[in-house]
């Protein structure tokens, strides 16, 4: 134990003085999550709406200033080539075009009403649910208005002082997870592919030490890293950018504490197959790229397209961003991530069952 | 006194290729025993055999007084290693080098003596990848001297030192050899072999050929009527190269 420790100790030593590994480890991700912080994406703004007024009466105009009240619209019209022009160019997320036999009036039995027709990119999903929402609202609460009938079921809006999620709150757990997916994979894949190909590990392998306890040094050292990096990722996210962690710190680090073993594990599960050092950067993309970009990193998983959504859905990425934001987001207990507890747990023995059998210390 | 090291009829194979044939010699306590022989002739498997870093497939390997093929462990915690081809952990000073190999055999050492030792006192707080070939081959011998092994192996030690550097390594050798560790190296150089080992086994396709001081090696060849067509030379090329750059170690 004695000499795990020390070892541990002294392998903490050397790493203060790698400073390629100081800078991927430590400052790349702050640089991220900085860089997206303050871009600030993915931030809820407005829905374009484009207006092609084929009437332009005292109703239309009527209804159009009705429109213009609503904060969340942002309003254009034009002639109904260029309005759709700008749909198609993704200026705008919705186009609504008023028929020239537009009125606000109440229709009598059996005659066809005038009929509003919307236009809506297929791009920008989000948007043009909103929008539509909104505009139909419109349209009914006119509706109610004119034919005075009252509504058959009455809504009664009271505002409620929530937590105001700003997309950097929604940012950081993303980026604590690739951070520690990263961390795992990357300090496991290039010291020991390294370390093996030098002769490094035969030559500590000709001492006493059992192959063990010489992991058992490398695995905690990693953990207590990935500890440390957390804590800085999350102290810069809560003083720097204000983030609000809503959930238990504690469970934030457990749940960062698990992901590590898994990530550590796929580590050693894929440096199994790895013989050069030139093999390392590309095994790495495989293994890494797609669950930044399938695993809720930076976007919401909503944005998957379908086909990939079962990919998505078990990527071992997936759960520990999922728990992860569930905590700090939302406030979620242990007993909410349940779920994606299990998931890492599985990965974790499925990586290390791999690992223990492809895994070689010597070449 | 009995024979520090003791194999017998040692036999490795991989696949079709025989490696190690049935070698059998003995190493006395406190020489210098070097095995010599080209490339491929099964020096460097013999000799990680002794270390316990391979398994034999038969015959008996008996290193200060342990079996190596039942407690390749305990062989390891009573001999020091340089590999061939090997490297210390990067990020590392020479100092905590020294005492990173000390905790691998649960011991600490006075690391800066070890140093001094090899001639490295004042590299203690350099990382040893920016260490020259030399001073690495001497920090090499300090870490294998971090036990107060019984027998000392060097694979090839001097291979890619300049001369200067080759000598200083065979003082260090002596001076370690006269401080009671045995010594045994493998080398491909013959005048080293020949300046610096109190006998010498020459192994060519995984067997021993012929085992002696090299004295004797040479008066047999002698006696078999053996007589070389060039003239005796007063100085070799060596002596000149030496004689005009100097004994002293150059940082390289």
């Amino acid at each position: 134990m004695r000499q795990v420790f020390g070892y541990v100790l002294m392998l903490l030593r050397a790493y203060t003085r790698d400073f390629t590994a100081l800078f991927f480890g430590f400052f790349f991700p702050l640089i991220f999550m900085g860089l997206f912080g303050i871009l600030n994406f993915g931030a809820f703004g407005h829905v374009a709406v484009g207006i092609v007024d084929e009437a332009n009466n005292a109703d239309s105009q009527a209804f159009r200033a009705g429109l213009a009240k609503i904060e969340t619209l942002q309003l254009s019209s034009g002639p109904s080539d260029a309005q759709l022009e700008s749909l198609r160019k993704g200026d705008r997320d919705i186009v609504l075009v008023i028929p020239a036999d537009f009125k606000i009036a109440p229709a009598r039995q059996g005659a066809t009403v005038p009929t509003l027709t919307l236009y809506a990119n297929q791009g920008h999903g989000e948007q043009v649910a909103v929008g539509s929402a909104i505009l139909m609202q419109v349209i009914d609460q006119m509706s109610f208005a004119i034919t005075q009938t009252a509504p058959v079921v009455a809504m009664k809006r009271e505002e409620v002082a929530g937590r105001n999620l700003k997309y950097v709150d929604f940012l950081t757990p993303g980026i604590v997870g690739m951070t520690i997916m990263q961390l795992g994979v990357a300090s496991v894949m290039f010291s020991f592919v390294v370390d093996r190909q030098r002769g490094v590990i035969r030559r500590i392998m000709a001492t006493p030490i059992s192959r063990r306890n010489y992991m058992a040094a490398h695995v905690l050292e990693r953990l207590l890293l990935a500890v440390v990096q957390v804590l800085i990722l999350l102290a810069v996210a809560v003083f720097a950018f204000k983030v609000s962690i809503v959930g238990s710190l504690g469970l934030v680090l457990a749940i960062a504490i698990l992901g590590s073993v898994l990530f550590l594990c796929l580590g050693f599960a894929v440096t199994g197959f790895v013989t050069t050092e030139n093999q390392a950067p590309a095994i790495m993309q495989l293994v890494t790229l797609p669950q930044m970009f399938l695993s809720g990193v930076f976007f919401s998983r909503d944005a998957v397209p379908a086909f990939l959504k079962p990919v998505s859905d078990v990527l071992p990425l997936t759960f520990l961003n999922d728990a992860l934001r569930q905590v700090s987001t939302a406030g979620a207990g242990i007993v909410d991530v349940g779920g994606d507890l299990i998931g890492i747990v599985i990965w974790s023995a499925i990586t290390f069952v791999i690992a223990f059998r492809f895994f070689k210390l010597e070449a | 006194m009995p024979p520090i090291v003791s194999v017998r009829e040692l036999r490795k194979s991989y696949g079709q290729i025989k490696a190690v044939d049935g070698v059998s010699f003995d190493v006395a306590a406190r020489e210098v025993f070097a095995l010599l022989g080209p490339n491929g002739a099964g020096k460097t498997t013999t000799v990680e055999i002794l270390e316990g870093l391979r398994e034999a497939d038969s015959g008996t390997a008996l290193v200060a007084g342990v079996d190596v093929r039942k407690d390749p462990s305990g062989v390891k915690e009573r001999i020091g290693v340089q590999l061939q081809q090997s490297a210390f952990p990067e990020n590392f000073l020479a100092k905590e080098i020294v005492d990173l190999f000390a905790l691998f055999y649960g011991r600490s050492v006075d690391s800066l003596a070890l140093l001094r030792a090899v001639g490295l006192e004042d590299k203690a707080k350099q990382k040893s990848e920016k260490l020259s070939g030399g001073q690495r081959q001497r920090l090499s011998i300090a870490v294998a001297m971090v036990n107060e092994p019984q027998v000392l192996f060097l694979d090839e030690p001097t291979t890619g030192l300049d001369p200067q550097a080759r000598r200083n390594l065979w003082e260090l050798i002596r001076a370690i050899r006269d401080r009671g560790t045995t010594v045994f190296l493998t080398t491909h150089y013959l005048d080293e072999a020949e300046v610096l080992c109190d006998r010498v086994a020459i192994m060519d396709n995984g067997r021993i050929i012929a085992l002696d001081s090299p004295r004797a090696l040479i008066t047999k060849l002698l006696g078999r009527g053996f007589s070389k067509p060039v003239q005796q030379q007063q100085a070799s090329l060596e002596d000149v190269f030496l004689d005009l750059t100097g004994h002293a170690l150059r940082e390289d």
